[in-house]
């Protein structure tokens, strides 16, 4: 056999010398891997949860505008200006942008709405009914009613407004909103559904309206637009699919600019929220190991001790003393990639079961809200690269450090004195 | 009610016998002879507020508006009672005719023709346009007592660009419920006439400049029959007030200045 084999030959036969033993070794650093994967896995499902329920109920994952909307967002800073642009071509490159999932053309508009006496301030959004489903849950079951529909002068308005208005769904509000030619828009629109989404701000001032009534009441043409909203399908590759976009829609030629806007950039504080959570995951995968490392080097310590002899031996013989250290270190190593192997395999179910079958702990705790979004309190794991092959790394250090030591002891044997015993 | 001769803030004086250009009336036919060296300032502008009380006029003006995004005229025929109240109605274009403001009990009503609803303008949105002009809907309800709420000095006196001035410089006092940090005003010395108010927010900025000319004999009162907001954010963009059409002797009482009479069109 070739000389370098026999330290790992040696190493794998030294494993199996006590069965039980490298058995739970192997079990404490497989459930340590278990543990730190699915840790990880719920973070980032709980991360991906909070992103989407913050993004997907009104922004999209990626906004488009002209580069001067933010941040005044002048009812006239409309995509390519004065001119407008065909806004079906550009939903249409957005839609075709690889990683892109949906996109839907959008115009806001601020005003009055008001019913009898009474008068509150309202945010309008023009949007496309049939396209809107696909980026956002905006039109999605409202609590009352349905969506507004294209063509008809209908709105949806939240809870909060309903209540401060006294309407009901059917009821007839007026709509006053400063049109984009100076004059002061004003029309009468049916409450088709009400919305309840929990949160205030929106519940209070939002109406959503069919975005061909929106332009009207702004006496705004068709072709001119505030934003295209875009949902994507990896939420972090968000920033690079703005980027590409913009690029595609140069190489394109439209001939107007267009400044991306993805969630890292109009929810922040998410953004910022998610990197944290990424320090966090290494400082638990940190933890489990390190605990891991005491663990592992404590029994390799025992089975060093109860081969002093057998070292003593081969040391008397002229081993050098690094190959000694060797065959500790690739005990260590193979006992990890053992331990890989059993924690991926029971990994693997409990991930499984965790994606597709979270448990739901909303019958204890409820929805709560974190950063503005109403995070539900579900337990599902999202799947990631990160997770295993971080996980799978910290391992197998995990193993090779615990060796370590007992490696150095090894070497410290001193044959005589060893030998001395027998 | 009046605060300086020009009570800029009050677009419902601007076409109103309290309005500014009508308190500019008053100042020169009723505090000119009372001689300003003798009166302080607060004191000349106390006596013509309470003069000015219980008024009323009927005007009729032009508002020009021109804007980064498009210009509009609106013709407008406008109806006062003290400083309490106040009804405006637009009479063209044509496609807004009938549209009108009524300013009463402390509440701004807006009637919209098109819809014909009238609608109550919310205290949230009182800082917003008005008719898309650079006055905002509280220029429009607030009553501004400058007498009331300001601390009014002289600045300078002597004379600039060749004629005898007078500028105040009007601090709000601790408690006044007043938006601005700071007013700045000149005033003709000769015939008592304001040439301008320059309006400054709390760090002392310049946020808007009312320019006051053509001063002439209307309802046989001197005012200044054009009034020219510009706000300084927004170099030039303007609101110009022209004045067709002041009338002081008429018979209005509160009545008139209800509900019912806003949503009559015309």
């Amino acid at each position: 056999m070739d000389d370098r084999w026999i330290w790992w030959s040696l190493a794998w036969r030294n494993l199996w010398r006590n069965r039980r033993r490298t058995f739970i070794t192997a079990s404490a650093l497989a459930f340590g891997y278990l543990a730190s994967v699915t840790m990880i896995g719920l973070w980032s499902g709980m991360l991906t949860e909070m992103i989407e329920t913050g993004t997907n109920l009104v922004t999209g994952q990626l906004q488009i505008h002209a580069p001067d909307y933010y941040p005044e967002r002048s009812m006239y800073t409309t995509l390519g200006g004065r001119d407008g642009i065909d806004v079906d071509e550009l939903v249409r490159i957005a839609r075709e942008t690889p990683g892109i999932v949906a996109a839907s053309p959008r115009v806001y508009g601020g005003g009055l709405v008001s019913s009898g006496s009474e008068t509150v301030a309202g945010m309008f959004v023009g949007v496309d009914p049939d396209r809107e489903v696909e980026v956002t849950r905006l039109l999605e079951t409202p609590a009352e009613g349905r969506a507004p529909r294209a063509g008809e002068r209908e709105i949806l308005i939240g809870r909060d407004m309903a209540d401060l208005l006294d309407v009901e769904l059917g009821a007839e509000v007026v709509l006053v909103a400063p049109a984009s030619d100076g004059s002061l828009g004003n029309d009468l629109y049916r409450v088709s559904g009400i919305f309840a989404t929990g949160m205030a701000g929106l519940d209070r001032s939002f109406g959503i309206l069919p975005i061909r009534s929106l332009q009207e009441l702004m006496a705004m043409p068709e072709d001119r637009i505030h934003e295209v909203a875009a949902a994507v399908e990896d939420p972090f590759a968000a920033p690079a699919l703005g980027d590409s976009l913009a690029a595609a829609l140069s190489a394109r030629g439209l001939g107007y600019p267009v400044l991306p806007r993805p969630w890292t950039v109009f929810r922040a504080e998410l953004a910022e929220y998610a990197s944290l959570a990424g320090a966090v995951n290494g400082i638990v995968v940190g933890i489990v190991f390190v605990m891991a490392v005491f663990g592992v080097a404590n029994t390799m310590l025992l089975g060093t001790f109860e081969r002093r002899r057998e070292f003593a031996v081969i040391r008397a013989l002229g081993t050098r003393p690094g190959s000694v250290a060797l065959t500790v270190v690739y005990e260590g190593l193979i006992l990890g990639i053992l331990a890989l192997a059993a924690g991926a395999l029971i990994s693997w179910p409990v991930l499984y079961w965790l994606h597709n079958y979270p448990p739901d702990l909303s019958n204890m705790f409820g929805d709560f809200t974190m950063s503005g979004t109403v995070v539900r309190p579900v337990l599902r794991a999202e799947y990631s690269l990160d997770g295993p092959i971080v996980s799978g790394i910290a391992l197998l250090i995990t193993s090779i450090l615990s060796a370590l030591y007992p490696a150095y002891r090894a070497v410290k044997i001193l044959p005589a004195d060893a030998l001395a015993d027998i | 009610m009046l605060h300086l001769p020009g009570a800029p803030v009050n677009l419902a004086r601007l076409g109103a016998r309290s309005g500014c250009p009508i308190s500019l009336a008053l100042l020169a036919a009723l505090v000119a002879p009372l001689s300003a060296h003798a009166q302080s300032p607060r004191k000349i502008i106390d006596q013509v507020d309470r003069l000015m009380r219980g008024e009323a006029s009927i005007a009729r003006f032009t508002m020009d508006i021109r804007t980064e995004n498009w210009d509009r005229s609106l013709m407008l025929r406008a109806w006062s009672l003290g400083t309490e109240h106040a009804l405006i109605r637009v009479e063209t274009p044509q496609k807004e005719a009938g549209t009108a403001t009524l300013r009463a009990n402390q509440e701004v009503w807006n009637y919209l023709p098109r819809v014909d609803r009238t609608i109550k303008v919310p205290s949230s949105m009182m800082m917003g346009s008005w008719m898309g002009s650079h006055f905002t809907n509280d220029d429009l309800v607030k009553e501004s007592r400058l007498v009331e709420d300001y601390e009014i000095e002289i600045a300078f006196e002597g004379e600039r660009d060749g004629a005898d001035v007078w500028e105040f410089v009007l601090v709000p006092l601790p408690e006044a419920p007043v938006v601005w940090g700071k007013i700045r005003y000149e005033v003709r010395k000769a015939d008592l006439m304001p040439t301008w108010a320059r309006y400054y927010d709390e760090s002392d900025e310049l946020i808007r400049t009312m320019t006051f000319s053509e001063v002439r004999l209307m309802g046989s009162r001197l005012v200044p029959t054009v009034v020219t907001l510009e706000s300084a954010d927004k170099p030039g963009e303007t609101t110009v007030v022209r004045y067709h059409e002041l009338d002081f002797d008429v018979d209005l009482d509160e009545d008139y200045f209800s509900l019912r009479n806003l949503r009559r069109e015309r």
